[in-house]
């Protein structure tokens, strides 16, 4: 067995080296842990590793197959999101213990703290002590067992799994019930305790999902789908088909209503700024325009490898789940056609997508589904998602209609429920977790990838200061214009903050803390053509992200019912004849023509306002059209510059 | 957003533990640096002074030092305090000043000429913007040996980094009464407002500054510590670990949804706290601790030996 000092090793340096003793199939044990954080994490290897003290934060997290034996306590998120192998811990579990499990076995011999078990989906997380409050909240599958009693609300809005209790249950959580356990259960239980010589207690509670929860009780009515100008722009009638449509479904229905797609309300956007100087020649000098530097790097600032874009401009996050199979192959294709980056959106990493994205940047949502080890390792950068700019402070949706069996098996959930994605991580409650996480996502790779955060826009000059101190490498920073698989109608309209303004805020907020462009910014939210891509970077973003434009390149009607299913073009359903009419290659080839036209307008914009390199771009070739856009942004109004739209 | 971290020597400090007391709560900070880069403070139990007062003022280093320490001492003498010595340290002001009133009155006819940071005849707050590294030679914190005291490091996410929005807080107008605070409030203007109500001033719009004032005046109404421990538990909302300190105790107090973590250590010298055990292992390293965290909604109060 190698031994390893901590006394006189960094974290970063131990856990390559247990890497490395891993690829070798060497035991190893841990001296002077001293309750240090990322212990062994991202360890894919069958070995046994011996901690002979105590360990911090994210004990044993993201592993796939080491047998873990902690002598002392664990902090936070011990065996966060493992999928194989076992953890034991000799004395106290903090927080979260087991968060995210996918398999494996976590034993704690003493206490676990709060939200045990929050969102796992597989494996077994046994206290042989008591748990503290919601153990098993969120949880999606997999086994909990607890010796002691069990804290309040045990079983806390679960969907899936089962939460056995020896002692006394203080109290259910909602959609909670009790049930007996039955023999076959019992037997297994007894087998696992005999296995990690742990008394059998006398009886057990079984704690189940009630079920009421799980799907919406009327579905929606299917609709025609209305054309855009009859609801939305100055023409539209206050009573509009839309509103009328709407207080109809609600009648019927009597909740609120999802959909999918961007608001249609208007805002002010970019298309209410215009370039100071007349481009009316701009495009027409072939030479200039090949001559603009366009490629650009982002994501290098702390070391990791940077995102090589041909452009400044990424595909934006999009789920496989929202989006077909179909679908997200061809946005593979375009985003390596065009040389830019593809993003999986929840839900996990689809094989074909990886396998056509050159650049592809893997997103860790709330629920952690599909999020795992081996496809962090095989993306080309790592993001957090906290909001969405659709609908900042909420979790995504995927309603019962879409989440087939493959998907909701690659998400490691039950198939048929009317998926909500918790609105927050359990791990990541404030600014000081969000840094811990972080580093735990960078120990897991190596600190190879760069990691990034999916911010909506809601408290933008907060958010953005956070995000520059807790080290993340750029920003994605999503407006009210962006678009959705599902929110609720409200909330796409109303609930977040215009592009503009996000962008402003963001911007605001670096420069009162000293660090102007210490933090890419890579904008989102209602992105037309090259041309608003222009602006925004004019505006000061570092790129831009593509979601429903790219949609409706692929043939998107804009029907805006993504969340039912029903997608006529193939893209935002899984019925098998829908999507079998998206043909890939044809679509993907139009995705990435439109990509191109963006290329051209970038260059063709940038050159006409006498620059080489499309970083020349600032705020001084800027104008406002109006006098609310003028006031978002404090640029000049002049609403004769009519020109440079 | 943040770490917090207290230690309480049961008695006299043993022979046996390798570090001074402002050493100790230095390396808590800094083994939990990653949670609080912005700023860091101490809040210092000295030897108890008898008919005088330890005072601590912010004056601004890049602004006129020499007339703000005139205004002070001008404040003070208004209110027949007589100021025995002063010493500039950092950005701050110390005084001892010879006191027989009321504290409170005397804060109250002064906190709005000068920037308090504390009173007490023992409390001694010490906090500055940068780490706990680089501030605690500048503040001679090792030098500090006292029974017990607090500290924290700050990860600002609302209010600016300043000096005055560093943390701990001092429970304005009661001498020796000293806050840390890891959370956010979340009904913060409702209870600032009601507060202001009733008299009460705030220097900052920070809410952990929220926390000591609302302690100071549950105070005030004839509470006792741990009773306003109790009520805050029912009236502040949010989530949040926080440290109260006392000329010989420290309290804490744990919202119900525990979100904030906060780690304690106990044997039979002392009571050591921190935001995360890492913290704890600094001051016995190697060692595998019988640590606990304090469950959630409850709090406490450890008493230093009489």
């Amino acid at each position: 067995m190698e031994s390893i000092d901590l006394a006189t090793m960094t974290i970063r340096t131990a856990n390559e080296v247990i890497r490395g003793h891993g690829a070798a199939h060497q035991d190893v044990q841990i001296f002077n842990p001293d309750a240090k954080h990322y212990l062994c994490v991202g360890l894919t290897n069958p070995i046994r590793v011996r901690i002979r003290g105590s360990a911090g934060y994210f004990c044993g997290g993201l592993t796939d197959g080491p047998r873990i034996e902690v002598q002392n306590n664990v902090s936070w998120g011990v065996g966060d999101n493992m999928l194989a192998g076992s953890i034991v811990v000799g004395g106290n579990a903090g927080a979260i213990a087991g968060e995210a499990m996918r398999g494996g076995e976590i034993v704690i011999k003493g206490n676990m703290g709060s939200r045990a078990g929050q969102v796992m989906k597989k494996g077994t997380l046994c206290c042989a002590g008591d748990s503290s409050f919601m153990a098993g909240y969120m949880m999606y599958g997999g086994r909990m067992i607890i010796l002691g009693d069990s804290g309040e609300k045990v079983g806390e809005d679960m969907a899936g799994g089962a939460i056995f209790v020896g002692g006394r249950v203080t109290s259910l959580g909602s959609d909670a019930r009790l049930e007996a356990p039955t023999e076959e259960e019992l037997e297994e239980i007894r087998t696992f305790l005999a296995r990690h010589g742990l008394p059998m207690p006398d009886r057990f509670k079984k704690i189940v999902c009630a079920g009421g929860q799980l799907t919406y009780p009327t579905p929606e009515p299917r609709l025609r789908s209305l054309p855009h100008p009859r609801f939305t722009g100055s023409r539209a009638d206050y009573w509009n088909e839309k509103v009328v449509e709407d207080n109809r479904v609600k009648a019927h229905i009597g909740r609120y209503r999802i959909r999918g797609y961007g608001a249609a309300r208007p805002v002010p956007h970019l298309t209410d700024l215009a370039f100071r100087k007349d481009l009316s020649g701009a495009g027409t000098d072939p030479a200039a325009i090949a001559g603009v530097h366009l490629r650009t790097f982002i994501g290098g600032k702390h070391g990791a490898r940077a995102l090589d874009l041909s452009m400044p401009v990424m595909i934006a996050p999009m789920s496989y789940g929202a989006l077909s199979g179909r679908m997200k192959r061809a946005l593979g294709i375009a985003s390596r056609l065009s040389g830019i980056s593809e993003n999986t959106g929840e839900g996990g990493m689809y094989a074909y997508e990886r396998a056509e994205a050159r650049q592809l940047i893997a997103q860790c949502l709330s629920g952690r589904f599909g999020w795992n080890i081996h496809d962090m390792k095989r993306a080309d950068g790592l993001e957090l998602y906290i909001s969405q700019g659709a609908k900042p402070g909420l979790g995504g949706q995927l309603m019962a209609s879409k989440l087939t069996p493959e998907i909701a098996a690659m998400r490691g959930i039950p198939a048929g429920m009317d998926l909500r994605s918790p609105s927050r991580h359990p791990d990541v409650l404030g600014g000081d977790d969000l840094i811990m996480k972080i580093e735990e996502l960078r120990e897991a790779v190596g600190w190879r990838l760069p990691v990034s955060l999916k911010l909506g826009a809601g408290r933008t000059r907060d958010d953005i200061k956070i995000a520059l101190k807790d080290g993340l490498d750029f920003v994605e920073l999503d407006g009210l214009q962006g678009g959705t698989g599902a929110a609720g109608n409200e909330v796409a309209e109303y609930v977040g903050i215009p592009t503009l303004a996000a962008l402003m805020e963001a911007l605001e907020g670096l420069e009162e803390i000293d660090a102007k462009g210490q933090l890419p910014i890579v904008l989102m939210g209602g992105i037309q053509n090259g041309v608003d891509a222009a602006k925004a970077l004019a505006l000061g973003a570092d790129a831009v992200g593509l979601g429903t434009a790219m949609l409706i390149a692929a043939g998107c009607i804009a029907c805006m019912q993504c969340s039912v299913g029903n997608c006529v073009a193939g893209l935002a359903t899984q019925k098998a004849d829908h999507v079998a009419r998206f043909d890939i290659e044809r679509r993907a080839l139009s995705m990435h023509r439109y990509l191109e036209s963006i290329r051209r307008q970038l260059a063709a914009i940038t050159a006409a306002l006498g620059y080489d390199d499309v970083r020349g771009l600032n705020r001084n070739d800027l104008v406002a059209l109006t006098p609310e856009a003028a006031a978002m942004t404090r640029l000049p109004y002049e609403p004769s510059a009519g020109q440079g739209r | 957003m943040c770490a917090i971290a207290g230690l309480l020597f049961k008695k006299a400090r043993p022979a046996h533990f390798p570090m001074t007391t402002g050493s100790a709560l230095t390396e808590i900070l800094d083994a939990t640096l990653h949670r609080g880069p912005d700023s860091a403070g101490w809040a210092l139990y000295r030897p108890p002074l008898e008919g005088e007062l330890r005072m601590r003022f912010f004056i601004d280093a890049n602004g006129d030092a020499q007339k703000e320490i005139a205004a002070v001492h001008t404040a003070l003498e208004a209110q027949g305090a007589t100021v025995l010595d002063g010493e500039v340290l950092g950005c701050t002001y110390g005084v001892r000043v010879g006191f027989a009133g009321d504290v409170l009155a005397l804060t109250r006819a002064i906190e709005r000429r000068v920037r308090l940071v504390s009173i007490g005849a023992s409390l001694d707050i010490i906090k500055d913007v940068g780490q706990p590294y680089a501030l605690a030679p500048r503040y001679a914190i090792h030098e500090f040996d006292g029974g017990h005291g607090i500290a924290h490091i700050r990860l600002a996410t609302e209010s600016g980094v300043h000096p005055d929005t560093a943390h701990p807080f001092w429970a304005c107008g009661f001498a020796d009464v000293a806050t840390v605070h890891n959370g956010q409030l979340t009904n913060y203007w409702i209870m600032r407002r009601r507060l202001e109500r009733r008299g009460m001033v705030f220097q900052t719009e920070n809410d952990t500054e929220l926390i000591a004032v609302y302690l100071a005046y549950r105070m005030s109404r004839g509470a006792d510590l741990e009773e306003a421990l109790r009520t805050s538990l029912e009236e502040l909302d949010g989530t949040y670990s926080y440290l109260v300190a006392t000329r010989d105790a420290i309290g804490y107090a744990k919202d119900k949804l525990a979100a904030k973590p906060m780690v304690k250590y106990e044997d039979e010298d002392l009571i050591a706290i921190s935001s995360e055990e890492v913290g704890l292992n600094r001051l016995f390293p190697g060692r595998a601790l019988a640590t606990s965290e304090p469950a959630p909604l409850t709090y406490g109060l450890w008493r230093r030996a009489a």
